[in-house]
């Protein structure tokens, strides 16, 4: 190991010398990075394959063309892909799952947004009881909050209101929107925080209202902030398992369900096929939002 | 308050949300929110800590006025649950540990990765593993683990073993998961403290005559420690009340909370000891934080978790 005596000592991995000075070294090539011992590259791309490995055994099995995936692979077919795409089953958990999240998302983000606005406006004693209020469903278990719902339905709501949620879509997408709200507020709380409220007030001394100047100016620059959050509840909602376990029925059964059931008996290829879309809609959601916001802002936040 | 001209084309929305929006009427918009959550949040969570003080009766989920605690003393006289609570408890300390001394090397490497493409890339690497559906996750190292799985067919073909290896449907098997579940969350714990550690110290300490690796123990991973602590507890948290990886990668053997408030629940239909598991889950959790957070205030000295 080389003792430095400044920044352009360091030997560095494959040899590459850094330029010599604090900020942007001239890093070209994908692997070269100088300032990272060879044992946290080793380490860190074993930490990845660890990651990725079981997302990368899952497209092979839905693309594998045996029954089942040995080892070897039999080789490549859309076989399980196109048994997927006329599957009663799977093809309904994952539909079904598609408008759930739909709809949590539009209702998350539509109420979420209304608080953040609120949260990020107003200055209060209890402002960070409200705060944490509101981010509380991530704290609780995924199972605790679907028991408790499910005790609420049947036990309160019912009996109270005369209103079944218990088994029902508004039920299980009540239990959903509570999982995803605290991304919106989050993430809408973080994009208000950066906006510049003089632009607001600009457009009201030019005589817009406060709805409209809110619509015309402070919408369309926090939006990406907004979107962010909304695509993180929709992969949050439409990846939730622990949060239907309690809430879903027989003919409520969003894919992560249907998947967890038919795991508990066999390795079923189709269900593997359902999750390479899956797959894909979280691949490109993820993509998206690194073009909205900054992936930077994701490290050190909690999520659930 | 200014009218204008403009406004006429949304005059009835705008008349009704000026009131909304304006001044120190912003409290309405926090209201739907606010009612949502104590409607569905508070008192679902007060229903179940209520009904876990009423007597069990298989099959009826009813408030009774009459409080008990017997629902509690079952748990704490019966070794099965309260074993299982340990259990919970020791698993989610080990998956912590294990993911931080996995974890730490890819965080490092994200946050040195000065490339910005690079950064990004990795950035969504890591945050696709975690949003993906753990059912999913399972499926793929299922596949792998199981006794007909990949690796075990690979050693067998080449003559390793000469029977599988039992890797899932037992203790191992959960680990295994838990690891996997918990990776990105403390790889995203780390990565903003790592990050925000000035380099300069660590070339000081170089500069001074350490070597890269002393220069790393004494300085680098010291000062990340907030981060370890952060992302250890968030991981304890998320292993300690996963039901799914349990469930299927211990084959109901492997008996920890969760299972069993699923199974008194749904098989059994005993809600109310049910809940009162939950309120045990939840507690030893809530517990287990306190617990760390003083821990943690001494070793980060202050620098809270």
């Amino acid at each position: 190991m080389t003792v430095a005596t400044d920044r352009a000592g360091p030997g560095g991995f494959l040899g590459f010398r850094g330029k010599g000075v604090r900020g942007k070294p001239p890093v070209d090539k994908f692997w070269e990075e100088p300032d990272i011992p060879p044992v946290f590259k080793i380490g860190g791309w074993l930490a990845l394959a660890i990651l990725l490995l079981p997302v990368v055994i899952v497209v092979l099995a839905g693309l594998n063309a045996g029954d089942f995936l040995t080892f070897p692979p039999d080789g490549l077919s859309l076989r399980w892909v196109n048994e997927f795409l006329t599957n009663e089953q799977f093809l309904g958990a994952y539909l079904f799952s598609l408008q759930l999240a739909l709809t949590t998302t539009v209702i998350s983000t539509v109420i979420g947004t209304m608080a953040a606005v609120f949260l990020a406006r107003t200055d209060f004693p209890g402002l960070g009881v409200l705060r944490a209020y509101f981010l509380s469903p991530l704290i609780l278990p995924g199972i605790v909050l679907g028991l408790a719902l499910y005790v609420f339905y049947v036990a309160t709501f019912e009996p109270l209101t005369g209103i079944r949620l218990q088994r029902t879509v508004a039920g299980l997408t009540i239990g959903h929107v509570l999982a995803t709200m605290p991304y919106v507020i989050g993430a809408v709380t973080a994009a208000l925080f950066n906006f510049d409220r003089t632009l607001e007030e600009a457009a009201r001394s030019l005589g817009a209202g406060p709805f409209k100047a809110f619509m015309k100016v402070t919408l369309p620059i926090i939006a990406p902030g907004v979107m962010a959050g909304a695509i993180f509840a929709f992969i949050v909602s439409f990846g939730q398992f622990e949060v239907s376990l309690f809430l879903s029925a027989a003919n409520l059964e969003p894919l992560p369900i249907a998947m967890y059931i038919s795991l508990r008996y066999e390795f079923a290829p189709i269900a593997a096929a359902a999750g390479i879309f899956a797959i894909a809609l979280v691949v490109v959601s993820m993509v998206i939002t690194s073009r909205l916001i900054s992936l930077k802002r994701f490290s050190g936040i909690k999520f659930n | 308050m200014t009218t204008s001209a403009d406004n006429v084309t949304v005059e009835g929305w705008g008349n009704a949300l000026r009131v909304f929006l304006g001044g120190n009427r912003l409290i309405w918009l926090v209201l739907p929110a606010f009612i949502f959550f104590l409607l569905f949040f508070v008192f679902p969570v007060l229903s179940m800590l209520a009904i876990s003080f009423n007597k069990a009766i298989p099959g009826v989920i009813d408030f009774q006025f009459d409080l008990t605690l017997a629902n509690f003393e079952r748990f704490f006289k019966r070794a099965l649950f309260y074993e299982a609570a340990i259990r919970s408890i020791g698993l989610a300390t080990l998956v912590a540990t294990i993911t931080l001394v996995v974890g730490y090397p890819l965080a490092y490497l994200i946050a040195k990765t000065e490339h910005p493409g690079r950064n990004t890339f990795l950035m969504i690497l890591v945050l696709t593993a975690m949003q993906l559906d753990m059912v999913i996750r399972l499926y793929g190292l299922m596949v792998l683990m199981g006794d007909n799985g990949i690796i075990n067919a690979a050693l067998l073909q080449w003559g390793v073993v000469e029977t599988p290896l039992p890797l899932m449907y037992n203790f191992f098997g959960v680990v295994v998961g838990l690891v996997q579940f918990g990776l990105p969350f403390m790889v995203l714990s780390l990565i903003g403290i790592i990050r925000g550690i000035d380099p300069f110290l660590e070339e000081a300490a170089r500069s001074l005559g350490a070597n890269r690796w002393t220069a790393f123990w004494r300085i680098t991973f010291p000062l990340s420690m907030p981060g370890i602590l952060a992302g250890s507890l968030l991981v304890f948290a998320i292993s300690m009340s996963s039901y799914v990886v349990p469930a299927l990668m211990g084959g109901w053997k492997v008996l920890v909370l969760p299972i069993h408030i699923f199974q008194q629940n749904s098989e059994l239909g005993n809600w109310q000891f049910g809940a009162a598991v939950s309120v045990i889950l939840l507690m030893s959790s809530m517990l287990a934080v306190l617990v760390y957070q003083r821990y943690a205030v001494k070793t980060a000295g202050g620098v809270r978790a």
